[in-house]
């Protein structure tokens, strides 16, 4: 086992070069992911979520810059990744039972058929109901089935949890995590609702218009950064200013402190979400917690 | 394709089932086409038995002395179409199978998302198109073996002397390797074309119609890739006749220089007209029943030739596409 999970490079993905909506769904993408971590990837609708995940899963490939699974290149290490794409696709002909039969005969020698079918079994699934007979949320269970039951090292889940009934999500939240205590699966889970994050995660990458604004492990960001408030009329300088909101005679932002703050400001660490919001809505805001490569040399 | 096997074969040592998946996946598919081989080699042995006996039978009571005078009628229908409907449908079952493959092969697994759902088992996107390239393939030339064979026994055993002519395009599908290579150009066609367009309806539509155009070029161009046999007949006799049973290419007329030319449109003096144009004799080019496996191979080949360009675009297609 290597100790990075995933480490991108300057990565890149563009869609459609010959259509008019040609566009960068990635750009200039650099992070380390340590292995055995619960990351949250987060970000707005469209940000490039979804295009990470499946260049991490091998599904398509990177326009430029490079993407390491597991410590090789993203197609080969299929076996030990695990992936539920956004939809749950799964066959929509075959029975629960037959689906996870697929599962065994596709994964030779890391299929682990009892722990699959005690995860589709929580459901009070029908192991002989068809697919295309079933809810949403008893598809995700059946897809979430078929990920775990190949006893990946890395598991990748694009928005697991978007039509699951509250129940539902708190149960399987908590087959997943105690998947990651018991085994040390690396989880990278996006949602573009950070509350549904804030308590399984420990890692964090922020996603927004393509690039990674965030990145880095959730408690060691929330130190770095802090809400400060004070007169309206006080230099910021020379903290890096991710927000900041005047009110009156009131100015409160949150800032990345780069030196020991002043006493007369007020003072707080910012919640996750907070935090994330803040990034967002200044989408000038220097990206922090990058690896020490600046945007500009990292442009291949 | 080997080579692409071994190449990304998982390093857990056993591989992985994709044939049983593929085969779990397409049950319904597979179900039909065995229904459609029973069903037209059943028809065939019927026509080899019975229908060769008792309808032969019931026939000659029309012209019981001389064969000769024999000529069709109804009696013959039932053998008729026993045995052309299978000749069609080894004929045109690549369309239907080119809009199977574009389809539910891999443009509905494509546009669903399942193929990528296959990708992220232990199965690189290579193997899984081997898989799903591979199960058919063997499928379907099992199935048109057993009928080519079939309808070769049937045609042997013809015992009427009015039709089944071995160049007509049916029967000459029919009884040789050209009945193999249909289906086989047309699954990787349609396979292509799905990976391609990535959605279901267009890579059905656009699937049948480039394998109807690949079948009917293939079957137009074939017959002048071999050489023809060229039959002349003197201006006093009628037409260098070789018989209503082989495929006839160019005809005319030959000048005293040796040159071919197009039949002259003649009034009413034709030995004139013939003298006008400096003709000597009457050509026909043809292909003798000696020409049959020369042209199926050169009819296979050509299809082989399509199918196995189409499977490598898709290879190469899929590599670029994915990591």
């Amino acid at each position: 086992m290597t100790d990075t999970a995933l480490e991108a490079a300057a990565l890149g993905k563009r869609f459609g070069r010959l259509r008019r909506s040609a566009g960068w769904a990635l750009r200039d993408c650099s992070f380390a992911l340590p292995a055995g971590r619960v990351c949250a990837v987060v970000g707005p609708n469209g940000a490039g979520k979804s295009t990470l995940l499946a260049l991490a899963a091998g599904l398509t490939a990177p326009t430029e810059g490079s993407l390491t699974v597991l410590g090789g290149p993203a197609g080969q290490a299929r076996a030990r990744v695990g992936f539920v794409a956004q939809d749950k696709p799964l066959y929509p002909q075959l029975t629960v039972a037959e689906t996870l039969r697929m599962g065994g005969d596709l994964n030779p020698g890391r299929w682990d058929a009892r722990a699959a079918e005690r995860i589709a079994a929580g459901g009070d699934l029908d192991p002989k109901a068809r697919i295309r007979a079933l809810s949403g949320g008893q598809r995700t269970r059946v897809a979430l089935a078929l990920a775990l039951g190949k006893r990946p090292e890395l598991l990748l889940l694009d928005e697991p949890m978007a039509d699951l009934d509250p129940l539902a999500r708190h149960e399987l939240m908590g087959v997943l995590m105690s998947q990651a205590a018991q085994h040390g699966t690396t989880i990278v889970m996006s949602s573009h609702v950070v509350a549904e994050l804030e308590d399984s995660c420990d890692h964090l990458l922020l996603i927004g218009g393509g690039r990674v604004r965030l990145a880095g492990d959730i408690d060691a960001l929330l130190e770095t950064h802090a809400r400060v408030s004070a007169a309206a009329d006080t230099d910021l300088a020379p903290h890096t200013v991710v927000e900041s909101r005047t009110t009156g005679r009131q100015l409160s932002a949150l800032i990345r402190p780069a030196a020991p703050l002043p006493a007369d400001w007020r003072t707080g660490t910012p919640s996750l979400e907070e935090l994330v919001l803040s990034y967002l809505r200044n989408p000038e805001a220097k990206a922090a917690g990058a690896p020490a490569k600046s945007p500009e040399e990292s442009v291949a | 394709m080997t080579a692409t096997t071994t190449a990304t074969a998982p390093a857990t040592g056993r591989p992985a089932a994709t044939g049983r998946t593929v085969l779990r996946l397409h049950r319904a598919a597979l179900i039909v086409w065995l229904v459609v081989v029973a069903a037209a080699a059943g028809s065939l042995l019927w026509a080899y038995g019975p229908g060769a006996t008792e309808v032969y039978a019931n026939w000659r009571r029309g012209c019981p002395d001389d064969i000769d005078a024999c000529m069709w009628d109804t009696t013959i229908n039932g053998y008729y179409r026993a045995v052309r409907l299978p000749e069609l449908a080894l004929s045109w079952l690549c369309l239907p199978v080119a809009a199977w493959a574009g389809a539910a092969l891999t443009g509905r697994e494509l546009e669903n998302g399942t193929a990528q759902l296959a990708w992220t088992q232990s199965v690189s996107p290579a193997r899984w198109l081997v898989g799903k390239l591979a199960v058919p393939a063997v499928v379907l030339t099992a199935g048109t073996t057993v009928l080519v064979l079939v309808h070769r026994l049937t045609f042997e055993g013809n015992p009427f002397p009015v039709y089944l002519s071995w160049s007509e395009r049916e029967p000459f599908v029919a009884n040789g390797t050209v009945a193999l290579a249909l289906p086989l150009c047309a699954l990787a066609v349609g396979a292509l074309t799905g990976l391609l367009l990535r959605r279901t309806l267009p890579a059905l539509a656009l699937g049948t119609a480039v394998t109807w155009g690949v079948v009917r070029l293939a079957a137009l161009v074939t017959p002048d890739l071999w050489p023809w046999q060229t039959a002349t007949a003197s201006l006093e006799s009628e037409w260098p006749s070789m018989g209503s049973d082989v495929p006839y290419g160019d005809q005319g007329v030959l000048t005293d220089a040796g040159a071919r030319i197009p039949y002259p449109n003649c009034g009413d003096d034709f030995a004139r007209c013939m003298a006008d144009h400096h003709a000597v004799a009457f050509y026909a080019d043809y292909h003798p029943a000696s020409d049959f496996w020369p042209l199926q191979l050169v009819e296979t080949g050509i299809l082989l030739g399509v199918a196995t360009a189409a499977v490598a675009t898709a290879f190469w297609l899929l590599r670029r596409r994915t990591a």
